[in-house]
């Protein structure tokens, strides 16, 4: 079980590489306006591929887990799903009131905060467990 | 919760690596439960009394706080 575990844990580190590979050189030419609209969202869909695929081996590394580090993984979602939520929640009101960002609270910006706040939460629970 | 992982690892003299590796668990997790940060799954527990040749109840018990 143990092995398994880093087998999954080494496949979802591998694929996580693989989608910065290819999401940040596809930003760059979306940036750059170097194709035409339609390859344009042919290169828009592959980081969008090989983010899924990460996900489902990210899925794959947590059935594997112990209990112990299922816990910790589950905190740290939910610590980072609270965060997110209340941000934007602070960025819509703050939006009615005619204060709006959006050099520093983009699209892209909105998903760096969510992983941010999910390392946050988990940084909490190795903490709060001792692992 | 309190337990007595340490006490029956002392008999065994087994390393909390030799248990997590008998019951299929990370080390760390293993240490987790034994400074009793975390409580184990139902599962978890008799995985660990059959290792020991013991019970949940020898290995485990409440606290007088919890009853």
């Amino acid at each position: 079980m143990e092995q398994s575990a880093k087998i999954a844990n080494r496949n979802s580190i591998i694929f996580a590489l693989i989608y910065g590979a290819t999401y940040i050189p596809a930003v760059w030419l979306l940036k750059h306006h170097i194709f035409g609209q339609h390859v344009s969202i042919i290169v828009a869909i592959v980081p969008v591929i090989t983010f899924s695929v990460f996900i489902v081996k990210l899925i794959k590394a947590y059935a594997v887990m112990d209990e112990v580090k299922q816990r910790v993984q589950f905190e740290a979602v939910v610590i980072g799903f609270a965060l997110t939520a209340l941000l934007l929640m602070v960025l819509f009101l703050l939006s009615l009131c005619g204060i709006s960002k959006p050099g520093w609270f983009g699209y892209a910006e909105l998903g760096g905060y969510c992983w941010v706040f999910y390392y946050v939460g988990w940084f909490i629970s190795i903490k709060k467990y001792g692992i | 919760m309190k337990n007595t992982i340490k006490v029956e690892r002392a008999k065994k003299n087994w390393t909390q690596a030799d248990l997590a590796k008998h019951i299929g668990m990370s080390r760390q997790g293993l240490n987790s439960i034994e400074t009793g940060k975390f409580i184990p799954s139902t599962v978890l527990a008799l995985r660990m009394a059959k290792a020991f040749n013991t019970t949940v109840e020898v290995l485990f018990q409440l606290d007088d706080r919890e009853g």
